[in-house]
């Protein structure tokens, strides 16, 4: 146990701390420029396929909900190679990437992840960041800011000639908007990491980031591990004797948004051996349900998690009085994942919880089943009080 | 005419009692009168879903539906047009940018902790911003209406009132944080459900009060649907009365605005159901009218939407809209309604 | 009648309208007084400022200068609806035609001023109702809604509603526009009626000429422009010459004789006419439509008699049995005359 609590402290201490340029550690052969060397593959993540070429790679992002297989198709063409004919439709990247502009977060913690974070040299906003070097990189002046969707500054994008954009829009919807920028040279990348289902294959695109700068190798070692802590952890939670039900979310005006059965949040419940009453639900999405329906629920739930816009008890009794009849509320297991919010009202857990699976998980886990991980200080979650 | 009263009355005791019977959760009836009056036994959460849940959302009901009916019919009156009401007009837009404002305004984090700090006079916060947005627009419709004597024309004055005002909420959450302009939409999609305890409290108060100005002022109500030289010439006090219909409908359509998001056509349907069931056009009969055929109509859009085995939060303006539009395309194509008032 | 009592006076009375904050008088200064039991009809040509003047006499606009006087309250009761509303009643031409409006309802809105906070109406409130109804004789209507009569009968309701009123004074806005000659004629005899028997003082602007020659006790002659106001009792107004001068300025000609207007225009034509009884009368008129100026004798002469018409040129001589027979003949020989020259 105590073994297994290391590895944990351990591996979130190796992603989320360590310091960024890593370029010069990184083995020679994985920054050489000799792409075919070191292939990764994809086994978690649904979104997207890497191929590998001689000189160059192709990526395809996949738009799940129309089952289009090309939708958008990229040519990572290793730099002084000549870019390969037949694939028309394609947006050519230049790799390694050596500066590129994040328009989300989490893009920031995939960065940090694959130690390339020094590399953004633009945000969407100032506002979402947590990572020690972008915001030094701010403080410095050397990261700008962009704007988001319809305030997206084009003529200072197109002036920075950076090597890469990276949006977090819906792959479909991708065209039209950042036209400008693809017309003037400058490849748009679609992160769509945010429509994955699980959390191991939320956390799989930092392969994406890996293959655009050339850094398989660091990438599906730290990964690996990221998912053998993961396992590990999973599987110590199947043990538990209980499976306290949990709710998740604030209901608002009387409609309470459940994550569903096949969602993201539902998969880490199960993981984490918490008992869920729409485990069986259809759909990634969520549930919009009427608080009637919810209600019978709400009120036997052990726990309440991902409460939203509240830090307290009596912030949520603000909100409706109602809520302080829930067994959660009684028994005070109410839990926000808000615990790392910087002082810019930014919260980690959009940016490197993302890219830490396992340190979410074993947080869930000490929630629930607090003497499975005797010790374990909560990293993204906090208690309310 | 006592027989419709008491017909009437009947009929919204029945559909009262329905929607606090009938919902996704199933519970038996006998169960529900059993907790109705307090005895004890019963399940502690269906005594939760009733007492918490159900109740709650009926009485808000009776209050959204007088208030709502009533402040159609006297914007009908004052602007001599069977087609006003707080949403065509624009006083819900005001009442939206009102309660916009305080949701997502300085982008959220300032006012946020303005409203933690006052605790409960938030409720208190966003009633006012309501019912000042919804004032304010109705004074620039009343303003611009001197100058527009057509009904259509005022209608279409009222579009754009609307279309505007709700142009600047747009603006407003381009500069505002995801996660309270997320609220903010849930918000617009009309809720009769999220009012409880000292909520219920405040709106009932103004909703009382809004119903105490306009019964006050049935007399006058009566003589400006000769229009406004009449009235005069019948002693009315043009400007007072105008200030007190501004002031009740205001607090009617802005504060239930404010609790349950933009729920239209209710004001357009129900005067019109209770002139027709009346055949009156005496404000003493329609305003008690008006409360009673539209908490009846509320109560049975709301009774729609959490039909057994209905698991969705179904938006209660939807509801009302499907019920409603129709009867305002009756209204524009029964001739004889449209030139009503000249 | 100089007995009577004196309802409303107006000293150096000037009514008109602020443009940009400047006023501009549009009638003025006028004194005048409407006496109990007096039906008086305002005239005037259109723009004269009818309107404006009756709106400033009941308190609907403020006046610009000068004095009202109603019932001794050196005008204090303008500024005050409430007590105004016990004064003077109203007959607008704002248009009310609220469908779910009855008759009757309509009508008791007249209570008004009377009634309790609520609108309720006692027995006498009741008793004025139905003698309002019973005088203009909409009885049969009182259910009706209001949408569903004809333009004379919802005007028999306004004017039952203002009698409702119960007010010493009563004005009446072209109570008689847009309706037709019948109900023409019904509302002024009504209102003539009305003031002989109730003492009211009514004052009514109209277009209507003839009948307001008929009924009117006095008229208040309104010219345009600042011109002035000519009163006096309609046939001292016609003999004195005011009419046709008045009139003259218009391009109208107003006939002493038939107390009616003719066109100048296109009178270079001269006929002769000679004939007998409401034949002469009616060919008169005829002719006169067609442009001709009609005389004794003329080289071109007509003569009319019950059984017809005789069409008498130096060479020629026709018959015809219509008048409109006798104007078809007329026209083409005005053409053929013009041709030859």
């Amino acid at each position: 146990m105590n073994r297994l609590f290391y590895l944990v402290v351990l591996s979130f201490m190796f992603s989320c701390h360590s310091p960024a340029p890593k370029d010069k550690e990184t083995p020679a052969a994985a920054n050489s420029g000799d792409t075919i060397r070191v292939r990764t593959t994809i086994r978690y993540a649904h979104g997207f396929t890497i191929d590998y070429h001689d000189g160059y790679k192709i990526v395809h992002i996949l738009d799940r909900n129309s089952n289009k297989f090309d939708t958008l198709e990229y040519l990572l063409v290793q730099r002084g190679h000549a870019v390969p004919t037949g694939y028309p439709k394609a947006q050519v990247i230049s790799i390694p990437v050596q500066s590129m502009i994040a328009m989300s977060s989490t893009h920031v913690g995939i960065a940090d992840f694959v130690g390339v974070s020094d590399r953004i040299t633009g945000l969407g906003s100032f506002k979402y960041v947590n990572s020690p070097i972008v915001r030094e990189n701010i403080r410095k002046g050397r990261t700008v800011e962009v704007g988001i969707d319809e305030n997206l500054n084009n003529e200072l994008l197109i002036s920075m000639h950076p090597g890469l954009l990276m949006a977090m829009s819906n792959p479909e919807a991708n065209g039209a908007k950042y036209k400008v920028l693809t017309d003037a040279g400058i490849p748009v990348i679609v992160n769509a990491e945010w429509l994955e289902n699980t959390p191991l294959g939320k956390a799989e695109w930092v392969k994406l980031m890996a293959a655009l700068t050339n850094r398989e190798a660091l990438v599906d070692k730290k990964f690996d591990s990221v998912v053998k802590t993961y396992d590990s952890l999973a599987q110590l939670a199947h043990q538990a004797k209980t499976h306290p039900h949990i709710i998740i979310g604030m209901p608002f005006k009387g409609s309470w948004f459940m994550p569903a059965g096949d969602s993201y949040m539902a998969h880490f419940i199960n993981d984490a051996g918490g008992g869920y009453a729409w485990a069986n639900s259809k759909g990634a999405g969520s549930l919009s349900l009427n608080f009637e329906s919810a209600a019978p629920e709400a009120l036997k739930a052990e726990y309440w998690l991902n409460l939203g816009y509240v830090t307290s008890k009596q912030d949520i009794l603000a909100k409706d009085p109602r809520y302080a009849s829930f067994q959660s509320f009684k028994m005070g297991n109410l839990y926000n994942f808000d615990k790392r919010t910087n002082d810019l009202g930014s919260n980690d857990y959009w940016e490197s919880g993302v890219v830490n699976p396992h340190v979410v998980l074993a947080d869930m886990i000490s929630i629930l089943h607090p003497e499975l991980l005797p010790g374990h200080t909560l990293v993204y979650y906090r208690q309310l009080k | 005419m006592v027989g419709r009263w008491v017909a009437l009355c009947v009929l919204l005791v029945l559909i009262f009692f329905l929607d606090i019977a009938v919902g996704p959760v199933r519970i038996p009836l006998k169960s529900v009168l059993r907790i109705i009056l307090s005895l004890p036994g019963e399940d502690k959460t269906w005594h939760y879903i009733v007492g918490q849940i159900r109740i709650p959302k009926a009485c808000t009901a009776v209050i959204a539906g007088c208030g709502l009916s009533v402040s159609g019919l006297q914007m009908q009156t004052l602007f001599r047009n069977p087609l006003a009401e707080p949403s065509v007009l624009g006083v819900t837009a005001g009442a939206s940018l009102g309660v916009a404002a305080i949701m997502l305004s300085g982008g959220g984090i300032i006012t946020l902790y303005t409203i933690r700090e006052l605790g409960i006079s938030g409720s208190w916060l966003i009633t006012l911003a309501g019912c000042l947005g919804a004032a304010v627009v109705m004074l620039l419709v009343i303003m611009i209406s001197r100058k527009v004597r057509d009904n259509m024309m005022m209608l279409i004055i009222g579009v754009m009132v609307s279309t505007a005002t709700l142009s600047i909420i747009s603006i407003w959450q381009y500069f505002s944080d995801a996660e309270l302009i997320k609220d903010y939409l849930l918000w617009t999609f009309g809720s009769l459900g999220g009012v409880t305890g000292t909520q219920l409290y405040i709106l009932g108060l103004v909703t009382l009060t809004g119903l105490i100005l306009s019964f006050l002022s049935s007399k006058t109500l009566d003589a400006l649907l000769l229009g406004d030289n009449y009235a005069r010439s019948m002693g009315v006090t043009i400007h007072r009365a105008r200030v007190i219909i501004i002031c009740s409908t205001s607090l009617l359509a802005g504060s239930i605005t404010a609790f349950c998001g933009p729920i239209g056509f209710v004001g357009i349907a129900v005067p019109q159901m209770a002139r027709s069931l009346f055949s009156t056009s005496s404000h003493r009969v329609l305003i008690p009218a008006c409360c009673l055929i539209g908490t009846g109509l509320i109560l049975f859009c709301d009774l729609i939407g959490q039909w057994p085995g209905n698991q969705t939060a179904l938006p209660i303006n939807i509801i009302t809209a499907l019920v409603g539009a129709p009867m305002v395309v009756w209204i524009i194509l029964s001739k004889n309604n449209l030139s009503i008032y000249g | 009648m100089s007995g009577l009592q004196t309802l409303l006076t107006t000293h150096q009375l000037a009514a008109g309208y602020h443009v940009g904050g400047r006023p501009i008088t549009i009638a003025g200064p006028l004194s005048v007084s409407i006496k109990a039991g007096q039906m008086i009809c305002l005239l005037g040509p259109n723009g004269a400022g009818k309107s404006t003047l009756m709106r400033t006499l009941s308190g609907l606009q403020p006046r610009l200068g000068g004095h009202i006087d109603i019932l001794g309250d050196g005008g204090a009761s303008l500024h005050d609806p409430s007590r105004l509303a016990r004064k003077i009643s109203l007959v607008l031409t704002d248009p009310v035609r609220n469908s779910s409006l009855t008759a009757y309802s309509l009508i008791a809105l007249g209570r008004y001023p009377y009634s309790s906070w609520l609108g309720k109406l006692n027995g006498e409130d009741k008793r004025i109702i139905t003698w309002a109804m019973e005088v203009t004789g909409i009885g049969a209507y009182a259910e009706r809604k209001m949408g569903t009569l004809s333009d004379g009968e919802r005007q028999k309701v306004m004017l039952a509603r203002a009698l409702a009123q119960d007010t010493p004074l009563m004005m009446l806005d072209e109570p008689t526009a847009h309706l037709d000659l019948p109900s023409r004629i019904q509302i002024m005899q009504l209102l003539h009626r009305l003031a002989r028997t109730t003492q009211k003082g009514i004052l009514l602007s109209t277009h209507e000429l003839d009948l307001a020659l008929q009924v009117a006790d006095e008229v208040w002659l309104l010219q345009k422009a600042g011109g002035g106001l000519e009163k006096g009792a309609p046939e001292d107004l016609v003999l004195n010459g005011t009419f046709e001068a008045v009139f003259d300025k218009e391009g109208i000609h107003f006939d002493k004789n038939t107390g009616s207007f003719h066109i100048h225009a296109g009178s270079s034509k001269k006929i002769g006419l000679t004939g007998e009884g409401a034949s002469i009368f009616w060919t008169r008129r005829a002719l006169q439509r067609e442009g001709f100026q009609v005389m004794e004798e003329a080289s071109l002469s007509i003569h009319a008699d019950p059984t017809g018409w005789t069409l008498k040129s130096i060479s020629d001589s026709q018959t015809f049995t219509t008048i409109t027979a006798l104007l078809q003949a007329l026209r083409n020989q005005s053409i053929y005359n013009e041709d030859i020259h």
